[in-house]
């Protein structure tokens, strides 16, 4: 077939006047409809233009895309679409650009009423773009992009193609008299915008792109404006590369085609004469003859005059050359003096230097410092709304499986939480830890002595009801069990939603005001807002614990915003004799807010997640509360609990320690509790405990049955494992004779023992292997999945915990044994390599190590072992699964997790 | 993307079975070096550059020796050759031997993309090896090409026939030249140039050789890279700032970089190709690099940009600028928190450094966006001015330069000594 040709012009153009290029009359169809970019810009467009997307295609699948005004259908393919008898004449495209020139053939080969296509995907191939050019010069279509938004018919309320305008395109896109040809899309809303300065609104605008080819060109523009009864001007954008305006500018001069309507050109990018590289529009690149310099020379021969000096504006007829798009309006006024011609509207505002918002860190010298002015309309509205939100944001998505919390680094195979390691936090006290879940970052040194106070005070409350944990012990309940039910009676209970409540208030509070760091001092309104809201005549409860929460409070010396906010509460209503409502929980709020301010102002986490603080220390300290071994005669709990206020001050990982094994940690032992719980942390969210608390968050629990989700989602296999491993230690150390398994020189033959067991696990093996039962005990804690085939393996996790242990001097004969039987177990030739010694054997020796000299003794019993090694193994996880719950509730949406039916499947 | 030489143009060809002068390169042997001009007569010796260099013999670097002294001597003075390129001084590293190839005609042929036929064109004339600038057009043919049929060969005898090409050689030419359009079409080529072809005579038959190539390549066209050809040829064309941002290339969202003065205090994000030409104009020496962010990148995207720019160039920098026009689709939300995380992120790791942040910009999600960045500012107490799209950005831009002078005489002093602490 041969190339059309349509007079004036060498090749086809199917357009007589800009007035048709687009109008109300053209049916759209959207290729790739569901694409990112489209999904957000198509219903805009739809409802701009009044419903003239008639399809969308979505390779191989249907649908509907929902817009304000009804469905558009989606079909498979475009000759799906054809199938369905919908009829259209304007295909749009918004494939990844390997598909483009595909989409075209199949537009043009199933469409023979096609009379545009606009294409507005980036980088396509300048292969593609000139075969895509081909075969719509054949088909007698006009092209327009690649790399454009597209067009705009402005008196038509029309746009196809792309996002000119943005989400608003009434706020920039104004019926007027000038028609737009702009290199860039962005320039062609911000010319649009900045017209209307000086009166002037819009004919059709067109974003032509910048790529090595223009399809719809400036000869071709410039000729259809001309036959346009409502342009009265034109702009035009250009950048470097291509002789597209030469030949419109000489074909005009050669009188080709007629041309008498002024244009403002503006050009730029001199600075791209020397660069070989395209940045920015992939055809703004230039060789020597169409350089920005040499298409400032082809305008300004055409116009007759110098580039547009807004101090003595020379214009002629035909127009001018302006060298930065914000003189255009100025010029465009200039011209219109010149022409006779009358603006569209009345101006509206200016382009000089109006800083919607600024700082005051620093002063500004005099010349520099420009005074804040108000947004215009609606942005000062949006403004004072959104001044008073705070923290991060986050899209709502299908959070199934997925978390922005945790996750298992796939390299390392090392868990990670908020980025940071199991390893690392194994090193963190688990009140560091417990903040560490929420805030992303570790708590302040000034704040941690506040977070084990409001963690001890937790620890210690409520103690009557805990009748009900002995009552499931006796029922033989997994340590699981008892704490979810006790857990799951927490509910939402009036202290913790009083005190969500009261944070509200707080955050509400500096941000209605706009109350900074900076702020010196409180505006009066603050005041009276305060005594109108929160305080009361009425007496409120008082208390020893709430006395030292307002202490703490008064006397906290940390310069943040929401301590001086809650001093100043504390300060009116002593001053004046009223009570603050419910002034415990908003004391608990106040120290809530100020320990999670700074975060939250850095938007590492959401103002949920501050509001809900106190309900995560109040759930985590119930948990380590109801997992008290030995409650009766556990005389650190008893003393906890009895005295009234106890231990309060201490450290939250000493008290968790004390009340598990009923004696305070030794220094070394403290280490290696603080290691036992951070290296259970987390395992990522596909583990089935952080699964069971996101399951639980997206049935829209509230977050205590969050946690009651995670508990009910653990058990003996959890801790089985560590059990199991301490059950094996405890058979080959039985006819040991230990006292203390942390003392270097015991005097145990080790290797003896080592190989004993070996040999034994061997023999056991070979007569599995023999009766053909392939499914045998393996030893527990050797061997990993993914640590092996080396001639020695090392699970780098434990060989990390082991290093910081030698190097602090602590030892542990269970773990030597452990080291020593996988070297046994290759030296008998029962395994092929040295096995790795894996992370949960970590967890059980420590374990051992520390009920060792009780059970010698008596005092604890295997039952109890098997307790303590699950309930540690849920105190590391309940921490790791707070930061999933927040996260969950932050992104998630209701019913995330489950499970769509294509998933599914039925087992015969 | 560009390559000249035949070291590695010779492989271009060779795919094509187009005829190429035999070469050696530099680490030739100077047995093999002596061969060659045993069996030629007559060696050319050229320095190598990396990128698109041309006019070496106008430059003087092309020497003709007949013995192996004054080849090593030419190999000694060209090794390391500089060439004024455009506003570049480039330097070479190696040269190639090639072989002489006596020729009764020397022919200039090259295929490009047209702007003015908006179709690919092939530019010929028997009357190569010399800069075609200075040909008349009675000498120099252009003709379209049709993107699906190629080179036609009735064309190419046509316009043979048009320049007064002495009609022996037009056949030769007309057997070989098409084989050119399958190695632009196929390969992602947006010009090839090879000058000279001389015309040789083999075994009593004409044969065209190629002697020099220029190519460039389409950055966004994958198929390239089928050639195989080392990265380090092209590594000359990119500095490690920007092929680091380069490797996040994909066509969602644009990440294009083009580092302009490592010297410069201004750290410029700019927003679309409109932007980014307008802006790189007005900053001028001020911006350390040009670049276009806009073609809304998704966070993460945005996010490992803006941790990249920082690492590299946040402690040299005066000001950070982020500016673009009244976006149409570019979530300014997603985009300045992807800015502002990596901001933060980066002076938490790497400790604070005194900074003024300029702000100009229109578009979804604006007043969202801006208070993220507002926040973190204020958190991390660096100084900012945030301008909405009623301001000119080129005035905004200006703004930008004047605190970046104060900033660097005595702003940034007097800011240190408030927040020593």
């Amino acid at each position: 077939m041969r190339q059309l040709i349509t007079k004036p012009f060498p090749y086809f153009v199917g357009v007589h006047s800009l007035e048709e290029l687009v109008t109300k009359e053209n049916r759209v169809c959207i290729i790739n409809i569901l694409g990112s970019e489209s999904r957000k810009v198509t219903p805009v467009s739809h409802e701009y233009s009044g419903g003239n997307i008639v399809a969308g295609v979505q390779y191989g699948r249907r649908g509907v895309m929902e817009t304000k005004i009804g469905d558009i259908p989606i079909f498979r393919s475009i000759r799906d679409v054809k199938d369905h008898e919908i009829n259209f004449d304007v295909g749009v495209v918004y494939l990844p650009p390997a598909a483009v020139s595909q989409a075209v053939a199949e537009l043009v080969n199933y469409n023979h009423d096609l009379k545009r296509i606009i294409v507005v995907t980036e980088k396509v191939a300048a292969r593609d773009s000139r075969n895509i050019r081909m075969i719509c010069q054949e088909a007698g279509v006009d092209l327009i992009g690649a790399n454009c938004l597209g067009v705009a018919n402005v008196w038509d309320h029309v746009r196809i193609g792309g996002a000119l305008g943005g989400d608003t395109p009434e706020e920039s896109l104004r019926k007027g008299s000038i028609a737009i040809h702009s290199n860039s899309g962005n320039f062609t809303t911000t010319i649009a915008q900045y017209l209307s300065t000086q009166g002037f609104g819009l004919s059709t605008v067109v974003s032509s792109g910048k790529d090595v080819f223009i399809h719809f060109a400036l000869p071709e523009f410039l000729y259809a404006a001309q036959n346009d009864p409502r342009t009265k001007a034109v702009v035009v954008y250009v950048e470097p590369g291509g002789y597209y305006e030469k030949m419109a500018l000489d074909w005009i001069a050669e009188r080709q085609f007629g041309f008498n309507k002024p244009i403002v050109a503006c050009v730029t990018g001199r600075w791209k004469k020397d660069v070989n590289r395209a940045c920015g529009h992939a055809g703004a690149l230039s060789g020597s003859g169409d350089d920005a310099l040499a298409k400032e020379g082809w305008f300004d021969t055409y116009f007759g005059v110098d580039a547009f000096d807004p101090k003595n504006p020379v214009v002629s007829k035909r127009g001018v050359r302006v060298s930065s798009i914000q003189h255009i309006p100025e010029a465009m006024k200039a011209v219109f003096d010149k022409i006779d011609e009358t603006i569209d509207f009345p101006a509206q505002g200016d382009l000089s230097l109006k800083p919607w918002l600024g700082d005051s860190h620093i002063k500004l010298p005099a010349s520099l410092d420009i005074p804040l002015v108000e947004a215009m309309d609606p942005y000062n509205i949006q403004i004072k709304q959104i001044n008073k939100q705070v923290g991060a944001h986050y899209l709502r998505q299908n959070m199934s499986d997925k978390s922005g919390a945790s996750r298992m680094n796939p390299k390392t195979q090392v868990s990670e939480l908020h980025n940071r390691t199991v390893l690392e936090l194994s090193q963190c006290s688990m009140e560091e830890n417990i903040y560490f879940s929420l805030a992303k970052v570790m708590p302040d040194k000034i704040d941690i002595p506040t977070i084990n106070f409001l963690l001890n005070l937790f620890l210690k409350m409520d103690e009557t009801r805990m009748n009900l944990v002995d009552v499931a012990k006796e029922n033989d309940c997994t340590p699981n069990a008892y704490i979810a039910s006790q857990v799951a009676l927490i509910g939402n209970k009036s202290l913790l939603e009083k005190t969500r409540q009261h944070s509200k208030f707080i955050i509400d509070l500096i941000r209605e005001f706009e109350l900074t760091d900076e702020t010196a001092k409180l505006p009066d309104e603050v005041d009276t807002y305060i005594r109108k809201h929160l305080l009361t005549k009425d007496a409120q409860m008082k208390s020893e614990v709430s006395e030292m929460l307002l202490n703490e409070i008064k006397k906290s010396k940390k310069k943040c915003i929401p301590v001086q906010v809650c001093q100043h509460i504390i300060t009116i209503s002593e001053k004046e004799n009223l009570s603050i409502r419910d002034t415990y929980e908003f004391l608990l709020a106040s120290v809530g807010v100020c320990i999670f301010w700074k975060p939250m102002l850095e938007n590492r986490i959401t103002r949920l997640v501050v509001e809900d603080s106190i309900s995560y220390f109040y759930i985590v300290a119930r948990i380590v509360a109801y997992s008290v071994i030995d409650r009766a005669n556990n005389k650190y709990w008893q003393r906890l609990i009895n005295t009234k206020i106890s231990n309060i001050n201490a450290s939250f990982t000493e008290n968790a320690f004390k009340i598990l094994f009923n004696r305070p940690p030794t220094e070394t032992e403290l280490f290696e509790f603080k290691a036992l719980i951070g290296l259970t942390l987390t395992n990522g969210p596909g583990t089935i405990s952080a699964k069971g608390a996101k399951e639980s968050v997206s049935a829209r629990n509230n977050i205590s049955m969050a946690f009651v989700g995670f508990l009910t989602n653990t058990g003996l296999a959890h801790g089985g494992n560590g059990f199991e491993a301490v059950h094996y230690l405890l058979e080959k150390f039985q006819n040991v004779n230990l006292t203390d398994p942390g003392e270097k020189n015991h005097k145990v033959d080790l290797k003896t023992l080592s190989i004993d067991a070996a040999r034994l696990y061997g023999k056991y093996k070979h007569i599995e292997k023999e009766t053909g039962e392939l499914n045998y005990k393996k030893i527990p804690c050797v061997n990993h999945p993914v640590f092996k085939g080396n001639d020695i393996n090392i699970d780098p996790r434990e060989n990390y915990v082991r290093m910081q242990f030698e190097e602090k001097g602590i030892y542990n004969i269970f773990l030597d044994f452990y080291h020593n039987l996988v070297q046994e177990l290759f030296n008998e030739g029962i395994t092929k390599n040295v096995f790795c010694v894996n992370v949960d054997a970590v967890l059980a020796v420590i374990i051992l190590k520390f009920v060792w000299k009780d059970l010698q003794d008596g005092k604890i019993t295997t039952k109890q072992i098997q307790d303590i090694v699950f309930t540690l193994f849920l105190f590391g996880r309940a921490i790791g699964v707070s930061a999933e719950i927040a996260d969950h509730r932050d992104r998630g949406t209701d019913m995330d997790c489950r499970t769509p039916e294509s998933k599914l499947a039925f087992v015969l | 993307m560009q390559l000249s030489g035949l070291k590695y143009g010779s492989k271009l060809l060779e795919l094509v079975e187009f005829p190429v002068a035999e070469f050696l390169t530099g680490a030739a042997t100077h047995d093999e070096i002596q061969n060659l001009i045993n069996k030629y007569g007559k060696i050319v010796v050229k320095p190598s550059f990396s990128g698109g260099v041309g006019k070496k013999g106008k430059a003087g670097l092309i020497k003709i020796v007949d013995n192996l002294t004054d080849a090593l001597l030419a190999k000694e003075k060209l090794y390391f050759a500089t060439i004024q390129y455009g506003s570049k001084t480039v330097k070479a590293n190696g040269v190639t031997f090639e072989a002489f190839i006596p020729a009764e005609l020397e022919v200039y042929f090259s295929i490009a993309d047209s702007t003015i036929y908006r179709k690919p064109i092939f530019t010929i004339s028997p009357y190569g090896g010399v800069d075609i600038e200075s040909l008349g057009p009675d000498k120099i043919k252009v003709n379209d090409i049709d993107p699906f049929i190629g080179l036609k060969s009735f064309d190419l005898t046509n316009q043979l026939n048009d320049t007064g090409c002495p009609e022996e050689f037009i056949s030769p030419l007309v057997q070989h030249l098409p084989k050119l359009w399958e190695l632009y079409d196929n390969y992602g080529l947006t010009t090839i140039e090879i000058n000279p072809i001389r015309m040789a005579r083999i075994n009593n038959k004409l044969v065209p050789i190629a002697c020099d190539i220029k190519a460039s390549f389409d950055n966004d066209s994958p198929a390239w890279k089928r050639l195989m050809l080392p990265n380090a040829i092209f590594q000359a064309d990119t500095t490690p700032f920007e092929s680091e941002i380069n490797q996040l290339r994909t066509y969602q969202g644009q990440s294009d970089v083009l580092e302009m003065n490592s010297n410069g205090t201004i750290l410029p994000f700019m927003f679309g190709g409109g932007a980014t030409s307008a802006a790189t104009e007005t900053l001028g020496a001020s911006a350390i690099f040009a670049s276009d962010f806009g073609g809304n990148p998704p966070y993460e995207k945005m996010y490992e940009i803006s941790s990249i720019v920082f690492k590299h160039w946040l402690p040299k920098a005066n000001v950070l600028v982020l500016i673009g026009g009244k976006a149409n689709n570019t979530d300014i939300y997603v985009t300045f928190k992807g800015v502002f995380d990596a901001l933060r992120d980066t002076m938490v790791r790497d400790g604070k450094k005194p900074l003024y942040v300029i702000i100009g910009r229109g578009g979804p999600n604006l007043v969202k966006g801006m208070f993220y960045a507002k926040d973190i500012l204020d958190t991390l107490k660096l100084p900012y001015r945030i301008f909405g799209f009623d301001t000119s950005m080129i005035k905004v831009l200006e703004y930008a330069k004047k605190i970046d002078t104060w900033w660097g005489e005595t702003g940034k002093a007097e800011y240190i000594k408030k927040y020593k602490k």
